[in-house]
Protein backbone atom coordinates (compact mmCIF):
# COMPACT_ATOMS: atom_id res chain seq x y z
CA UNK A 1 0.00 0.00 0.00
CA UNK A 2 1.10 3.60 -0.63
CA UNK A 3 1.96 5.92 2.25
CA UNK A 4 0.59 9.42 2.90
CA UNK A 5 2.50 11.82 5.13
CA UNK A 6 0.15 13.87 7.31
CA UNK A 7 1.13 17.47 8.12
CA UNK A 8 1.35 18.32 11.83
CA UNK A 9 -1.93 20.33 12.03
CA UNK A 10 -3.93 17.39 10.69
CA UNK A 11 -2.52 14.79 13.08
CA UNK A 12 -5.18 15.51 15.73
CA UNK A 13 -7.60 13.92 13.22
CA UNK A 14 -5.44 10.82 12.61
CA UNK A 15 -4.84 9.72 16.22
CA UNK A 16 -1.47 11.50 16.01
CA UNK A 17 -0.27 9.24 13.20
CA UNK A 18 2.25 11.01 10.95
CA UNK A 19 2.16 8.41 8.16
CA UNK A 20 -0.80 6.38 7.04
CA UNK A 21 -0.95 3.41 4.68
CA UNK A 22 -3.69 3.81 2.12
CA UNK A 23 -5.26 1.51 -0.46
CA UNK A 24 -6.11 2.45 -4.03
CA UNK A 25 -4.50 2.74 -7.46
CA UNK A 26 -5.17 6.42 -8.15
CA UNK A 27 -4.61 9.57 -6.11
CA UNK A 28 -8.38 10.05 -5.88
CA UNK A 29 -8.83 6.49 -4.55
CA UNK A 30 -6.09 6.72 -1.91
CA UNK A 31 -7.43 10.07 -0.70
CA UNK A 32 -10.90 8.65 -0.29
CA UNK A 33 -9.42 5.69 1.57
CA UNK A 34 -7.65 8.20 3.83
CA UNK A 35 -10.88 10.06 4.66
CA UNK A 36 -12.68 6.71 5.09
CA UNK A 37 -10.10 5.71 7.71
CA UNK A 38 -10.16 9.18 9.33
CA UNK A 39 -13.48 10.91 8.53
CA UNK A 40 -12.63 14.02 10.61
CA UNK A 41 -10.05 14.92 7.93
CA UNK A 42 -12.71 15.36 5.29
CA UNK A 43 -13.82 18.92 6.07
CA UNK A 44 -10.21 20.11 6.21
CA UNK A 45 -9.29 18.61 2.82
CA UNK A 46 -12.50 18.92 0.82
CA UNK A 47 -14.81 21.89 0.19
CA UNK A 48 -18.60 21.51 0.39
CA UNK A 49 -18.73 20.84 -3.38
CA UNK A 50 -16.58 17.70 -2.95
CA UNK A 51 -13.49 19.21 -4.61
CA UNK A 52 -10.12 19.37 -2.82
CA UNK A 53 -9.86 22.76 -1.11
CA UNK A 54 -7.98 25.31 -3.24
CA UNK A 55 -5.06 25.53 -0.77
CA UNK A 56 -4.57 21.74 -0.51
CA UNK A 57 -1.67 20.45 -2.60
CA UNK A 58 -0.96 16.76 -2.97
CA UNK A 59 2.53 15.71 -3.99
CA UNK A 60 3.26 12.25 -5.33
CA UNK A 61 6.96 11.50 -4.83
CA UNK A 62 7.61 15.27 -4.73
CA UNK A 63 5.60 16.11 -7.85
CA UNK A 64 2.39 18.15 -7.64
CA UNK A 65 -0.45 15.90 -8.85
CA UNK A 66 -1.94 18.93 -10.66
CA UNK A 67 1.09 18.73 -12.98
CA UNK A 68 0.46 15.02 -13.57
CA UNK A 69 -3.11 13.78 -13.99
CA UNK A 70 -4.78 15.17 -10.89
CA UNK A 71 -7.03 12.70 -9.08
CA UNK A 72 -6.56 10.22 -11.96
CA UNK A 73 -2.78 10.03 -11.38
CA UNK A 74 -1.84 6.33 -10.93
CA UNK A 75 -0.40 5.30 -7.55
CA UNK A 76 1.84 2.26 -6.94
CA UNK A 77 2.37 0.42 -3.67
CA UNK A 78 5.81 1.91 -2.97
CA UNK A 79 4.72 5.52 -3.67
CA UNK A 80 4.80 8.25 -1.03
CA UNK A 81 2.31 11.11 -0.99
CA UNK A 82 2.48 14.39 0.90
CA UNK A 83 -0.22 16.91 1.71
CA UNK A 84 1.10 20.49 1.77
CA UNK A 85 -0.91 23.73 2.08
CA UNK A 86 -0.29 26.79 -0.04
CA UNK A 87 -1.02 29.98 1.83
CA UNK A 88 -2.54 33.30 0.84
CA UNK A 89 -4.20 36.24 2.49
CA UNK A 90 -4.22 39.97 2.75
CA UNK A 91 -6.37 42.91 3.59
CA UNK A 92 -9.65 44.24 2.24
CA UNK A 93 -8.13 47.31 0.69
CA UNK A 94 -8.27 48.97 -2.72
CA UNK A 95 -5.82 51.40 -4.28
CA UNK A 96 -8.17 54.21 -5.29
CA UNK A 97 -5.43 55.91 -7.30
CA UNK A 98 -5.61 52.94 -9.74
CA UNK A 99 -9.40 53.36 -9.94
CA UNK A 100 -9.15 57.11 -10.58
CA UNK A 101 -6.56 56.53 -13.32
CA UNK A 102 -9.00 54.08 -14.90
CA UNK A 103 -11.88 56.55 -14.74
CA UNK A 104 -9.78 59.40 -16.15
CA UNK A 105 -8.63 57.22 -19.08
CA UNK A 106 -12.19 56.09 -19.80
CA UNK A 107 -13.56 59.66 -19.73
CA UNK A 108 -10.75 61.06 -21.92
CA UNK A 109 -10.91 58.35 -24.56
CA UNK A 110 -14.73 58.32 -24.75
CA UNK A 111 -14.89 62.10 -25.19
CA UNK A 112 -12.20 61.79 -27.88
CA UNK A 113 -14.32 59.08 -29.55
CA UNK A 114 -17.33 61.41 -29.55
CA UNK A 115 -15.39 64.39 -30.90
CA UNK A 116 -13.77 62.29 -33.65
CA UNK A 117 -17.03 60.42 -34.29
CA UNK A 118 -14.99 57.20 -33.95
CA UNK A 119 -17.16 54.24 -32.90
CA UNK A 120 -14.08 52.00 -32.94
CA UNK A 121 -12.45 54.03 -30.16
CA UNK A 122 -15.53 53.51 -27.95
CA UNK A 123 -15.34 49.81 -28.87
CA UNK A 124 -11.66 49.70 -27.85
CA UNK A 125 -12.48 51.26 -24.45
CA UNK A 126 -15.29 48.71 -24.06
CA UNK A 127 -12.89 45.82 -24.79
CA UNK A 128 -10.26 47.14 -22.33
CA UNK A 129 -12.93 47.46 -19.60
CA UNK A 130 -14.32 43.99 -20.37
CA UNK A 131 -10.83 42.46 -20.33
CA UNK A 132 -10.08 44.16 -17.00
CA UNK A 133 -13.35 42.87 -15.56
CA UNK A 134 -12.45 39.29 -16.54
CA UNK A 135 -8.99 39.76 -14.97
CA UNK A 136 -10.69 41.31 -11.89
CA UNK A 137 -8.72 44.55 -12.12
CA UNK A 138 -9.17 48.04 -13.59
CA UNK A 139 -8.81 47.75 -17.37
CA UNK A 140 -6.32 50.62 -17.54
CA UNK A 141 -4.33 49.34 -14.57
CA UNK A 142 -1.14 48.86 -16.68
CA UNK A 143 -1.15 52.63 -17.33
CA UNK A 144 -1.10 53.20 -13.56
CA UNK A 145 1.06 50.29 -12.40
CA UNK A 146 3.52 50.41 -15.31
CA UNK A 147 3.91 54.16 -15.85
CA UNK A 148 2.21 56.63 -13.51
CA UNK A 149 2.96 54.96 -10.16
CA UNK A 150 6.62 53.96 -10.78
CA UNK A 151 7.43 57.52 -11.96
CA UNK A 152 5.71 59.01 -8.94
CA UNK A 153 3.26 60.99 -11.12
CA UNK A 154 0.30 59.46 -9.28
CA UNK A 155 0.61 58.51 -5.61
CA UNK A 156 -1.05 55.35 -4.26
CA UNK A 157 -4.22 55.96 -2.22
CA UNK A 158 -4.88 52.67 -0.41
CA UNK A 159 -8.22 52.65 1.42
CA UNK A 160 -10.12 50.01 3.39
CA UNK A 161 -12.57 48.91 0.74
CA UNK A 162 -13.82 45.88 -1.22
CA UNK A 163 -12.55 45.37 -4.76
CA UNK A 164 -15.55 43.34 -6.01
CA UNK A 165 -18.05 46.24 -6.29
CA UNK A 166 -15.55 48.26 -8.34
CA UNK A 167 -14.99 45.33 -10.70
CA UNK A 168 -18.76 44.92 -10.99
CA UNK A 169 -19.15 48.65 -11.73
CA UNK A 170 -16.56 48.42 -14.52
CA UNK A 171 -18.32 45.37 -15.98
CA UNK A 172 -21.59 47.27 -15.86
CA UNK A 173 -19.96 50.15 -17.76
CA UNK A 174 -18.58 47.73 -20.37
CA UNK A 175 -22.07 46.32 -20.96
CA UNK A 176 -23.53 49.83 -21.45
CA UNK A 177 -20.69 50.59 -23.91
CA UNK A 178 -21.42 47.35 -25.76
CA UNK A 179 -24.98 48.64 -26.24
CA UNK A 180 -23.58 52.00 -27.34
CA UNK A 181 -21.30 50.44 -29.98
CA UNK A 182 -24.14 48.22 -31.23
CA UNK A 183 -26.39 51.30 -31.56
CA UNK A 184 -23.67 53.25 -33.42
CA UNK A 185 -23.14 50.36 -35.84
CA UNK A 186 -26.92 50.11 -36.32
CA UNK A 187 -26.88 53.78 -37.37
CA UNK A 188 -28.59 55.02 -34.21
CA UNK A 189 -26.12 57.80 -33.30
CA UNK A 190 -28.32 59.57 -30.73
CA UNK A 191 -28.85 56.39 -28.71
CA UNK A 192 -25.22 55.28 -29.20
CA UNK A 193 -23.54 58.54 -28.18
CA UNK A 194 -26.16 58.99 -25.44
CA UNK A 195 -25.05 55.73 -23.86
CA UNK A 196 -21.38 56.73 -24.29
CA UNK A 197 -22.10 59.98 -22.42
CA UNK A 198 -23.91 58.00 -19.71
CA UNK A 199 -20.68 56.05 -19.10
CA UNK A 200 -18.67 59.31 -19.15
CA UNK A 201 -21.08 60.89 -16.64
CA UNK A 202 -20.97 57.92 -14.23
CA UNK A 203 -17.15 57.72 -14.44
CA UNK A 204 -16.97 61.50 -13.81
CA UNK A 205 -19.34 61.20 -10.83
CA UNK A 206 -16.94 58.62 -9.41
CA UNK A 207 -13.76 60.58 -10.28
CA UNK A 208 -14.87 64.01 -9.06
CA UNK A 209 -17.50 63.28 -6.39
CA UNK A 210 -16.34 59.88 -5.13
CA UNK A 211 -19.66 58.15 -5.75
CA UNK A 212 -19.48 54.80 -7.58
CA UNK A 213 -23.01 54.14 -8.90
CA UNK A 214 -22.15 50.59 -9.99
CA UNK A 215 -20.83 49.86 -6.48
CA UNK A 216 -24.11 51.12 -4.99
CA UNK A 217 -25.98 48.71 -7.30
CA UNK A 218 -23.65 45.91 -6.16
CA UNK A 219 -24.38 46.64 -2.48
CA UNK A 220 -28.13 46.78 -3.11
CA UNK A 221 -27.99 43.40 -4.85
CA UNK A 222 -25.94 42.07 -1.90
CA UNK A 223 -28.65 43.32 0.46
CA UNK A 224 -31.15 41.30 -1.60
CA UNK A 225 -28.84 38.30 -1.06
CA UNK A 226 -28.31 37.72 -4.77
CA UNK A 227 -25.82 34.83 -5.13
CA UNK A 228 -22.27 36.05 -5.73
CA UNK A 229 -22.92 39.47 -4.17
CA UNK A 230 -21.51 38.96 -0.68
CA UNK A 231 -19.63 42.08 0.38
CA UNK A 232 -21.10 44.81 2.60
CA UNK A 233 -19.95 48.44 2.40
CA UNK A 234 -16.95 49.31 4.63
CA UNK A 235 -18.08 50.36 8.13
CA UNK A 236 -19.45 53.90 8.29
CA UNK A 237 -19.59 54.32 4.52
CA UNK A 238 -22.75 55.04 2.48
CA UNK A 239 -23.09 52.29 -0.20
CA UNK A 240 -21.11 53.41 -3.24
CA UNK A 241 -19.33 56.36 -1.59
CA UNK A 242 -15.53 56.37 -1.42
CA UNK A 243 -14.40 55.31 2.08
CA UNK A 244 -12.62 57.95 4.15
CA UNK A 245 -8.84 57.59 4.48
CA UNK A 246 -7.52 55.58 7.40
CA UNK B 1 -0.58 28.77 22.92
CA UNK B 2 2.37 30.13 21.01
CA UNK B 3 5.64 30.87 22.69
CA UNK B 4 7.67 33.39 20.73
CA UNK B 5 11.13 34.67 21.58
CA UNK B 6 11.71 38.42 21.66
CA UNK B 7 14.21 37.93 18.82
CA UNK B 8 11.54 36.17 16.73
CA UNK B 9 9.03 38.99 17.34
CA UNK B 10 11.66 41.54 16.35
CA UNK B 11 12.57 39.58 13.22
CA UNK B 12 8.89 39.30 12.22
CA UNK B 13 8.36 43.03 12.76
CA UNK B 14 11.55 43.96 10.89
CA UNK B 15 10.46 41.77 7.97
CA UNK B 16 7.07 43.53 7.83
CA UNK B 17 8.73 46.94 7.97
CA UNK B 18 11.12 46.01 5.15
CA UNK B 19 8.23 44.81 2.99
CA UNK B 20 6.16 48.01 3.58
CA UNK B 21 4.07 49.29 1.79
CA UNK B 22 3.67 45.71 0.55
CA UNK B 23 2.73 42.68 2.62
CA UNK B 24 5.50 40.41 3.86
CA UNK B 25 5.08 36.73 4.66
CA UNK B 26 6.99 33.83 6.17
CA UNK B 27 6.87 30.70 8.30
CA UNK B 28 7.24 30.08 12.01
CA UNK B 29 9.46 27.07 12.71
CA UNK B 30 9.81 25.37 16.05
CA UNK B 31 8.71 22.51 18.24
CA UNK B 32 5.23 21.47 19.23
CA UNK B 33 3.80 19.47 22.08
CA UNK B 34 0.11 19.05 21.40
CA UNK B 35 -1.38 22.54 21.24
CA UNK B 36 1.68 24.16 22.85
CA UNK B 37 3.98 25.57 20.22
CA UNK B 38 7.36 27.11 20.70
CA UNK B 39 8.80 29.06 17.76
CA UNK B 40 12.57 28.92 17.46
CA UNK B 41 13.19 30.38 14.02
CA UNK B 42 11.45 32.27 11.29
CA UNK B 43 11.74 31.59 7.59
CA UNK B 44 10.88 34.62 5.41
CA UNK B 45 9.29 33.67 2.08
CA UNK B 46 8.81 35.46 -1.23
CA UNK B 47 5.38 36.94 -1.87
CA UNK B 48 4.38 35.43 -5.23
CA UNK B 49 1.41 37.70 -5.87
CA UNK B 50 1.97 40.12 -8.86
CA UNK B 51 4.10 43.02 -7.57
CA UNK B 52 1.53 45.75 -7.99
CA UNK B 53 -1.07 43.82 -5.95
CA UNK B 54 1.27 43.04 -3.06
CA UNK B 55 0.10 46.09 -1.12
CA UNK B 56 -2.91 44.00 -0.05
CA UNK B 57 -2.16 40.41 -1.03
CA UNK B 58 0.34 37.65 -0.26
CA UNK B 59 0.61 34.14 -1.60
CA UNK B 60 3.09 31.28 -1.21
CA UNK B 61 2.74 28.42 -3.68
CA UNK B 62 2.58 24.74 -2.79
CA UNK B 63 6.00 24.14 -4.38
CA UNK B 64 7.55 26.88 -2.26
CA UNK B 65 5.82 25.45 0.84
CA UNK B 66 7.17 21.98 0.06
CA UNK B 67 10.70 23.44 -0.08
CA UNK B 68 10.06 25.25 3.21
CA UNK B 69 8.76 22.06 4.87
CA UNK B 70 11.98 20.31 3.76
CA UNK B 71 14.09 23.15 5.18
CA UNK B 72 12.20 22.87 8.48
CA UNK B 73 12.72 19.10 8.57
CA UNK B 74 16.44 19.61 7.82
CA UNK B 75 16.66 21.81 10.93
CA UNK B 76 14.69 19.21 12.89
CA UNK B 77 11.80 21.67 13.30
CA UNK B 78 8.09 21.73 12.50
CA UNK B 79 6.11 24.38 10.63
CA UNK B 80 4.04 25.93 13.43
CA UNK B 81 2.28 28.56 11.38
CA UNK B 82 2.70 31.68 9.30
CA UNK B 83 3.29 35.35 9.77
CA UNK B 84 2.26 38.18 7.50
CA UNK B 85 1.98 41.94 7.72
CA UNK B 86 -1.03 44.24 7.30
CA UNK B 87 0.22 47.60 6.01
CA UNK B 88 -1.86 50.35 7.70
CA UNK B 89 -4.51 47.83 8.71
CA UNK B 90 -5.50 46.18 12.03
CA UNK B 91 -3.63 43.02 13.12
CA UNK B 92 -6.78 40.94 12.72
CA UNK B 93 -7.62 38.33 10.08
CA UNK B 94 -9.46 39.93 7.15
CA UNK B 95 -12.27 38.27 5.24
CA UNK B 96 -9.70 37.42 2.58
CA UNK B 97 -7.46 35.79 5.20
CA UNK B 98 -10.46 33.71 6.29
CA UNK B 99 -11.28 32.65 2.71
CA UNK B 100 -7.74 31.30 2.39
CA UNK B 101 -7.34 29.93 5.90
CA UNK B 102 -5.78 26.47 5.92
CA UNK B 103 -6.12 24.40 9.09
CA UNK B 104 -6.80 24.91 12.81
CA UNK B 105 -3.73 24.48 15.08
CA UNK B 106 -1.51 26.64 12.82
CA UNK B 107 -0.65 30.06 14.24
CA UNK B 108 -1.49 33.03 12.00
CA UNK B 109 0.68 35.85 13.30
CA UNK B 110 -0.34 39.26 11.93
CA UNK B 111 1.62 42.48 12.39
CA UNK B 112 0.26 45.95 11.75
CA UNK B 113 2.76 48.19 9.98
CA UNK B 114 1.71 51.82 10.36
CA UNK B 115 3.45 54.22 8.00
CA UNK B 116 6.42 51.87 7.86
CA UNK B 117 6.70 51.10 11.59
CA UNK B 118 5.53 47.85 13.22
CA UNK B 119 3.03 48.62 15.98
CA UNK B 120 1.02 45.52 16.99
CA UNK B 121 1.68 41.79 16.57
CA UNK B 122 -1.08 39.29 17.40
CA UNK B 123 -1.64 35.60 16.72
CA UNK B 124 -4.83 33.89 15.54
CA UNK B 125 -6.07 30.35 15.03
CA UNK B 126 -8.77 29.04 12.72
CA UNK B 127 -11.73 27.57 14.63
CA UNK B 128 -12.38 23.86 14.46
CA UNK B 129 -15.58 24.46 12.44
CA UNK B 130 -13.63 26.78 10.08
CA UNK B 131 -16.19 29.52 10.84
CA UNK B 132 -13.67 32.18 11.87
CA UNK B 133 -10.51 32.96 13.80
CA UNK B 134 -9.93 33.19 17.56
CA UNK B 135 -7.01 35.04 19.09
CA UNK B 136 -4.22 32.81 20.33
CA UNK B 137 -2.28 33.54 23.50
CA UNK B 138 1.30 34.56 22.74
CA UNK B 139 3.88 34.07 25.45
CA UNK B 140 7.28 35.70 25.37
CA UNK B 141 9.77 33.38 27.13
CA UNK B 142 10.56 35.99 29.81
CA UNK B 143 6.89 35.80 30.82
CA UNK B 144 6.89 32.00 30.68
CA UNK B 145 9.66 31.72 33.25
Amino acid sequence: MATIRIPTPLRPYTNSQAEISVAGDTVGAVLSDLTRQHPALRQHLYADNGELRAFVNVFLNEEDIRHIRGAETPVRAQDRLMIVPSIAGGTETVDHAALRTNQAAIITLLIAAFVANAWWLAAAVMLIMAYGTLRRQPGFRPLYAGLLKPRGWVRPDVLRDNSEPHIFAQGFGAVVLLGAVAALLANLPVLGWGLVWLVVALAALNLFVGFCAGCAVYYWLARLRLPGFVKAPPAGTFPGMRPRGS
Amino acid sequence: MLSLSQAAVEAIQAHGEAAYPNEGVGLLLGRANGTEKSAEAILPLANSWPADEQYHRYRVSGDEMLRAEREAARQGLDVLGFFHSHPDHPAEPSRFDHEWATWPWYSYVITTIERGRATVTRSWQLREDRGGFDEETVVLPAQAL
